[in-house]
């Protein structure tokens, strides 16, 4: 579980993240959801360190990320695994390579028991053999995410994060990432937390989503809850696209009935 | 204000890239690397460059020699001392800046814009030393040897251009070579060229570690990180020579 509270984060004086208290649940994928420049990203990143919060506390697991020390927090980064929106592949390594990576930094294993687990990790996400050894430049984009969601778990991480996994995708492919990473936070159990703007992600594998407009906080809820807010900026961006308000309006009717 | 405000970053990230390393296996390998690309793959140019270099040299010198007085074994003197002093460690340490600098800008660059450094943040692996140790390393080790290459070039392009077009002879040119030859020369461009080494790598590898934006950046990084590395290197040509001699 990861637990935020009073997260207040500025740049240059503006402030980008205003007063974010939430929680985030083990074995559920969380969703941040939100439009292009409302500090989704920046929520993510401050979440994994990778930008310093101006105040407030983050919680890993009653773990106070904020104040740990820089050694106990590079600890707890080994049981991180992060999906970037371009894959984040490293060019120079091959796919195997680049799920071997964090094995070869961080483990002690042999090099079978390291290739055993990059082949399990990368048959979890069917990536075939053949494609073990292209470079990140040869692959599609949809393979590039999938074998950065290999990357991500091969420590076996207990928090998961993916920003904008579906970015740049065609709706079959996005689809096929969002329910791999459903399938993988329910099978290892762990806190999963995704940034997406992507309505049907949210109706597919939202179990918990955290609305954000503008750096603040407007709304949680679940994927049931999310076409009965009454919260207007949400209804503003979920009825963006008509189908919503149809789906909305047809289960109505059905409840009346 | 901003030239301390870089200055203390630069200071920074060097101090996070001689922190300790967490796999020095891991390391060592991708030291052997850097070694073939940035040293062994720079040979071919420094040999081309200092051939045409110590030619063109030994021809400028044997023109501006009209006196008929002056032995034309000064010519081979003049090449060497001016290949050993200046042109093998500094001029080649510029024209490395363009060609190493520019390389070393735009792959931590494009890393950083790819968002594959913060990837290995995430990791838990310190990102400034993994991908910045073994490029200086590599750099500052294969600098004396990229030095001594250039010299022994440089001799022999004017070893070909001067007899062939009629400057020198041979004989001469090679007695001239090694006329009151000083070794103290050698030892203090060597020194220099760790110097030159150091800054080659360091200077472009924070340009590319703090670049922000896209390929446009990366793209304006790599010439900012080869003029402020050009006049670093003469900066402390000058520094150097004042301490050393």
């Amino acid at each position: 579980m990861i637990r935020i509270e009073n997260l207040n984060k500025s740049f240059e004086g503006n402030t980008v993240l205003n007063n974010i208290t939430t929680e985030f649940q083990k074995g559920k994928t969380n969703l941040i959801i939100g439009r292009s420049g409302s500090g989704k990203t920046v929520l993510l990143k401050s979440i994994v360190g990778l930008h310093e919060i101006d105040n407030g506390s983050i919680y890993y697991d009653d773990r106070n990320f904020t104040t740990m020390k820089p050694s106990v927090r590079k600890k707890l980064r080994q049981e991180m695994g992060m999906v970037f929106q371009g894959g984040a592949l490293f060019d120079s390594l091959t796919v195997a390579e680049n799920v071997r990576f964090p094995l070869d930094m961080f483990t002690e294993q042999t090099p079978a028991e390291k290739a055993r687990r990059v082949e399990f990790c990368l048959d979890r996400v069917n990536i075939s053999r053949e494609a073990h050894r292209l470079s990140p430049s040869e692959i599609s984009g949809g393979m590039k995410k999938r074998v950065a969601i290999a990357r991500a778990i091969s420590l076996n991480p207990k928090y998961l994060f993916c920003d904008e996994p579906n970015s740049g995708l065609d709706p079959e492919t996005s689809l096929l990432i969002d329910d791999l990473i459903h399938e993988i936070t329910v099978e290892f159990n762990i806190t999963t937390i995704i940034n997406t703007h992507d309505m049907n992600s949210v109706m597919e594998i939202g179990e918990k989503i955290l609305f954000i407009s503008e750096g603040e906080m407007c709304w949680e809820g679940t994927k049931t809850e999310i076409l009965y807010a009454e919260n207007k900026k949400l209804q503003e961006f979920v009825f963006a696209n008509p189908q919503y308000k149809q789906i909305r309006d047809l289960r109505r009717e059905a409840d009346t009935d | 204000m901003k030239f301390f405000f870089s200055a203390g970053r630069y200071f920074a990230l060097l101090a996070r890239v001689f922190s300790r390393p967490e796999r020095s296996r891991i390391y060592l390998q991708k030291l052997f690397l850097e070694i073939e690309s940035l040293g062994i793959n720079s040979v071919g140019i420094v040999a081309v460059i200092s051939t045409f270099m110590g030619g063109i040299i030994t021809l400028q010198v044997a023109y501006n020699m009209t006196n008929p007085f002056l032995p034309t074994y000064l010519i081979g003197l003049g090449n060497r001392d001016s290949l050993i002093l200046e042109f093998s460690s500094t001029v080649m340490a510029l024209i490395m800046a363009g060609k190493i600098g520019s390389n070393i800008t735009s792959e931590i660059g494009s890393m950083r814009v790819t968002e594959q450094i913060d990837s290995l943040e995430i990791m838990g692996v310190n990102s400034a030393s993994y991908l910045i140790l073994p490029k200086i390393a590599a750099v500052v080790l294969m600098f004396p040897f990229l030095y001594i290459l250039s010299v022994f070039f440089g001799l022999i392009g004017g070893l070909i251009v001067g007899p062939s077009l009629g400057a020198v002879s041979a004989t001469d040119y090679i007695n001239g070579i090694q006329y009151a030859f000083t070794p103290y020369y050698v030892t203090f461009s060597l020194i220099k060229s760790l110097f030159f080494g150091f800054l080659v790598a360091s200077v472009p590898a924070y340009f590319g570690y703090f670049v922000e934006g896209g390929a446009l950046e990366v793209g304006t990084a790599s010439t900012r990180a080869v003029v402020n590395t050009n006049i670093l290197i003469l900066v402390f040509d000058l520094i150097l020579t004042q301490l050393l001699f």
